[in-house]
């Protein structure tokens, strides 16, 4: 008899159609006279939208990851990539991404068989690659027209050892990113020859408030013993808000995703049935090899999570009882600022709460948030990804193992790339999770 | 009761049988292409020498890159859980372990009841430390086992690189253009790898008694040069390539 | 004269016990180069630059992941060894990930009386990085304050600004005297010039730099200059390394890393406002890679270097796993050819194969003389 009753996720499939509905429209954005436009996952995507709804985004790492996904196709970009005499060692997402460029092919052929050249960069800045690796692609494809705002300048919360709090966004801060988004949409404005539409820019930014408060309620949800997803179908559910967070299609759907999951809860559906033991893990995952997570459930242990999951895309505020939860967003968009130097404020002061940024300033906060999750969603350990190919989110990642110690929580880590599976080994993970199984006293469940 | 255990490491299968605590046998054979083969090869010498029949085993339990291999296994445990138990029953106040192998080097932490809180094991750039000295000493023209005490008679230490295994294989080459004495190149090779092993040991923390196990155990030089990083003295038993083997049939015994 | 430099370059930690005896100052350890000394200077706060060994440890591990560059990982281990119990305080401006970790490490697990992280923007090339620096620049000037319990008047900050100014600009006098046929310093020298007046007084180092500059007007190296190299990368004080390139009848004769002339050749324009020409300073200096965006602005300085300095090749060393400088050489490397350049490129760690670097330098140098004859 299993534990708890299990079943499908009602809302997998659509998941899924969306997801590749961001891919054909981009690649024929065209066909209708709409426009196309790269940016990273952190980019201040309300922005472009001012420009008309028929402007259509590629989102550079979950595209680069939907490339590390189909191992064959990886291999020759990373090759393409190290031929043109870039490093083996860099970003593999920038990799990836640079390969199907050189290669001019997508890594949705049933929509284009060539790379659709995108029309302009809108990209943010935080991490050392994110602009250069924009900078690149000017060098490949010259004369794609590129604008990057720098939102690396405020840290949105102080650690005091386990504890940390929210800190107000000084005003110089505010007004440098806020400028820069200034200057972005005269550069827009100027590269495309359209007119800009405020109205369309303050829709957008209350969808991205929407979306990213949404899916931070959907991850608050994982609190519940059993775990109503876990964190392979995470995945698969966050990377509609890192494509689209400021799409009305987006927020919509994390709002039906919620009364779901909701409904999950209620009724005491369990992700796997034999939960044990509960695990966040850390960082992009090795996209070739979700296996991974499949293999704890062996052991009925359960990945819940992670950090990166609830805060790439999720909003979240302190709230009075102590509680880690979904940030507060306007009840109606009618409660944004009319004037775009106003609302573009708002946007900032949301958006520099990020928890995925804030261990680029110091590890010290990243701690405190893993060791707020590993006690509030009641945690037995944690499975840190040593992450090859990716510097931003590994930076203080062995402080916050130390942390996590330090705090009673049993860590392992394993060494990995998210988009490179030449630097993955497979068997020796494996071996790693027996162990680290051994060590929390969980068998494999006979079967 | 008797059990046994089957360490299949990389290399070498390694074979102990045990009754009631105390060792009765211990065999190895070449691991070769064939683990199966070559596990049963040195299950079949530890039968022999315990003078014993396979039926009067109780349990066997395996261990080691390979350990899914022998037939005749009845559970396995992770080289983690051996070598923290085989280590443990030979030094009953051990905190850390350090095994290190031809391929992999790891370092374990265990609590005051024997049981494993913590263990690290070397990440890529710092591949193995056994396989490393093997090419060293033929690059040096020196028998293996004479690395070690070629290296104590060292007059001088030279900074080595001690992150990654390429670098510092043409940082030898190097010492040999510049004609440095063997003595202080072999010296300069286990203090390298004697960092490389130190830094994994820190990511676990150094909390005495360590117990140092695994084949390089023998290599007095790398041992010299290891317990100068780790500023204190380790523990080696008296057979440091059976402590894997023997924890798995300590393990069988109480499964 | 000249051989001061060495000198204080291997006694950096005496030269900073020595000056806090003397005086009784504080004295800031500092992580990244894009740190404000003139505001440093104005608050009468001695500022060294924290810089690795060169030498292999293995105190790092537990505190960063493998994959960061070998530069940071030095850097902390002088910490964690104890190297730099004198100092006082610590700070970093933000720059790259990988050094940030040194700072940040070291905070987490050395006590420090003041400890400092600089939110300097990335967007340089913004206009809005200007005030956005000094509104920075401002808050660290508070803060500097209470640490040392002093005003930092205006009249502080320009006598600030004219300590480093002048020190940059004896620098830069020296610099110019390479540009001789007949070079009167070697590269290595050049290099611990630079890199010792990120370990001492800048009054006192002015002064020896200019010294320096007397004797240097008759001095040569006591060899043919021969090949005359430009050497380009991040943080590159391997001494070992640049003296083995030096005797191969090659000699660095120009440079653009941060222990060269990215750390000191821009001035701060003195006379108006002084934190506004401070903050310009460092937002519109030669930019590390990190910051140098959408625009690769390095590289025209790096070429007119080369044609100024009459350089015939370059050697790009580059730290192991140093991303921002690894996405720019291909970049680099294609605007050099195209001015008819050659370029070697090496990856450094914290100790150098220097047998194996020796014979591929030797090749280049080799290629560079056949280029000569045809």
């Amino acid at each position: 008899m299993a534990k708890y009753k299990t079943e499908p996720l009602r809302l997998w499939n659509k998941a899924k159609e969306l997801r590749l509905k961001f891919y054909e429209n981009y690649a024929k954005a065209h066909e209708k006279g709409g426009l196309r436009w790269a940016g990273g996952a952190w980019t201040l995507d309300a922005i472009p939208r001012g420009l008309g709804d028929d402007v259509w985004s590629i989102t550079s790492e979950p595209y680069a990851a939907s490339i590390a996904f189909n191992k064959k196709f990886s291999l020759r970009c990373l090759e393409a990539t190290e031929r043109a005499g870039y490093a083996r060692d860099l970003c593999s997402y920038m990799r990836n991404y640079w390969g199907s460029i050189i290669l001019d092919e997508y890594a949705f052929p049933e929509f284009s068989k060539k790379w659709p050249k995108p029309d302009f960069i809108f990209q943010d800045h935080i991490c050392c690659s994110h602009s250069k690796w924009y900078q690149v692609v000017c060098d490949l494809e010259p004369g794609v027209p590129m604008f990057s705002v720098d939102v690396g300048c405020a840290p949105a919360m102080k650690a005091d050892g386990e504890t940390f709090k929210y800190v107000p966004m000084p005003q110089h801060a505010i007004d440098y990113v806020v400028g820069q988004c200034l200057d972005g949409i005269d550069f827009l404005v100027k590269v495309t020859g359209r007119e800009y539409n405020d109205e369309l820019l303050r829709k957008a930014i209350y969808n991205h408030m929407r979306s990213t408060a949404l899916w931070a309620k959907v991850c608050e949800l994982q609190k519940t013993i059993p775990a109503p997803l876990e964190e392979k179908t995470l995945y698969s559910l966050y990377v509609l808000g890192v494509l689209a967070k400021a799409s009305q299609w987006c927020a919509d759907f994390y709002e039906e995703l919620l009364a779901d999951v909701e409904d999950r809860v209620d009724r005491g559906i369990a992700a796997i049935a034999e939960e044990r033991a509960r695990l966040i893990s850390d960082t992009q995952p090795p996209w070739g090899f979700l296996k991974v997570f499949r293999y704890l459930e062996e052991f009925g242990c359960i990945s819940i999570g992670s950090l990166y999951t609830f805060g790439l895309v999720g909003q979240w505020e302190l709230k009075e009882d102590g509680t880690w939860g979904a940030k507060t967003f306007p009840a109606s968009v009618d409660d944004l600022p009319k004037d775009r130097e106003g609302m573009l404020a708002e946007y900032i002061k949301f958006e520099i709460n990020k928890p995925e940024w804030q261990h680029f300033y110091h590890p010290a906060l990243k701690s405190a948030m893993m060791i707020k999750i590993a006690r509030d969603w009641k945690l037995d350990g944690v499975m840190l990804h040593y992450n090859r190919g990716c510097e931003g989110l590994t930076i203080g990642i062995a402080e916050n193992r130390l942390a996590l110690q330090k705090a009673g929580f049993p860590v392992m880590t394993f060494e990995g790339n998210m988009g490179d599976e030449r630097e993955f080994d497979e068997a020796r993970t494996m071996a790693r999770i027996d162990a680290f199984m051994e060590t929390l006293s969980l068998n494999k469940i006979e079967v | 009761m008797i059990t046994a255990g089957v360490d299949c490491g990389s290399k070498n299968v390694r074979v102990v049988i045990v009754k009631d605590g105390e060792i009765m046998a211990q065999s190895m054979a070449p691991a070769g292409m064939d683990t199966a083969n070559a596990a049963q090869e040195a299950y079949d010498k530890a039968l022999a020498e315990a003078g014993i029949a396979a039926g009067d085993i109780e349990k066997v339990v395996a261990t080691g890159a390979g350990k899914n291999e022998p037939g005749f296994k009845d559970d396995d445990v992770t080289e983690v859980g051996a070598d923290a138990r085989g280590a443990v029953h030979l030094f009953p106040d051990a905190r850390t372990v350090i095994d290190v192998g031809a391929e992999e080097g790891r370092a374990i932490k265990i609590d005051a009841q024997g049981k494993v809180i913590d263990f690290a094991i070397n990440e890529k750039c710092a591949a193995g430390a056994g396989a490393f000295t093997e090419s060293m000493a033929r690059a040096l023209e020196v028998k293996l086992e004479e690395l070690g005490p070629l290296s104590l008679e060292s007059t001088q230490a030279i900074p080595m690189n001690a992150q990654c295994a390429v670098f510092a294989e043409s940082e030898v080459v190097t010492l040999v253009h510049k004609k440095t004495s063997k003595q202080d190149m072999a010296r300069a090779i286990h203090d390298a790898i004697a960092d490389r092993i130190t830094s994994m040991v820190r990511r676990v923390g150094i909390e005495e008694k360590i117990v140092l196990i695994g084949g390089v155990s023998y290599n007095i030089g790398f041992v010299k040069s290891l317990e100068e990083d780790l500023e204190t003295k380790v523990l080696i038993p008296e057979r440091p390539e059976f402590v894997g083997a023997l924890g798995a049939a300590l393990v069988a015994a109480s499964k | 004269m000249i051989e001061m430099f060495k000198e204080w370059y291997d006694a950096r930690h005496e030269y900073a016990k020595e000056w806090k005896k003397k005086t009784g100052g504080k004295v800031l350890g500092y992580f990244c180069t894009y740190v404000p000394e003139e505001i440093v200077y104005a608050a009468g706060v001695l500022p060294v630059r924290i810089l690795g060994s060169h030498e292999p440890q293995n105190v790092t591990e537990p505190h960063i992941f493998a994959m960061f560059c070998p530069f940071c990982r030095d850097v902390l281990a002088q910490g964690l060894q104890g190297r730099y119990d004198y100092l006082d305080g610590i700070m970093i401006a933000q720059s790259c990930l990988h050094v940030r970790q040194a700072y940040t490490s070291w905070d987490l697990h050395i006590p420090s009386e003041f400890s400092y992280y600089l939110p300097m923007p990335h967007h340089v090339q913004s206009k809005r990085a200007v005030p956005f620096t000094r509104a920075e620049f401002e808050i660290f000037k508070t803060r500097l304050e209470e640490w040392t319990a002093k005003k930092i008047t205006d009249d502080d900050l320009r006598r600030g600004i004219e300590t480093v100014n002048r020190d940059r600009q004896m620098m830069k006098q020296v610099y110019e005297l390479r540009k001789a046929d007949e070079v009167p310093l070697t590269g290595l020298e050049a290099m611990q010039m630079v890199v010792s007046s990120q370990m001492t007084d800048k009054t006192e180092h002015a002064r020896v730099v200019e010294d320096a500059l007397k004797e240097l007007k008759g001095r040569t190296i006591g060899r043919p200059t021969g090949t005359r190299l430009m050497l380009l990368g991040s943080e590159n004080d391997d001494v070992e390394f640049i003296g083995m390139v030096e005797s191969l009848d090659a000699t660095i004769v120009q440079d653009d890393h941060c222990t060269g002339t990215r750390y000191f050749w821009d001035e701060v324009e003195n006379g108006g406002d002084p934190m506004d020409a401070i903050a310009a300073r460092y937002v519109k200096r030669t930019p590390c890679p990190t910051k140098d965006w959408p625009e690769r602005k390095r590289i025209g300085r790096i070429l007119s270097f080369a044609k100024e300095w009459d350089v015939a090749g370059a050697i790009i060393i580059q730290q192991k796993f140093c991303d921002p400088h690894e996405i720019d050489i291909p970049a680099i490397r294609k605007a050099l050819e195209d001015a008819g350049l050659k370029v070697l490129f090496l990856e450094l760690d914290v100790t150098v194969p220097v047998g194996q670097f020796k014979i591929r330098t030797e090749a280049f140098l080799e290629m560079l003389a056949e280029d000569d004859l045809f």
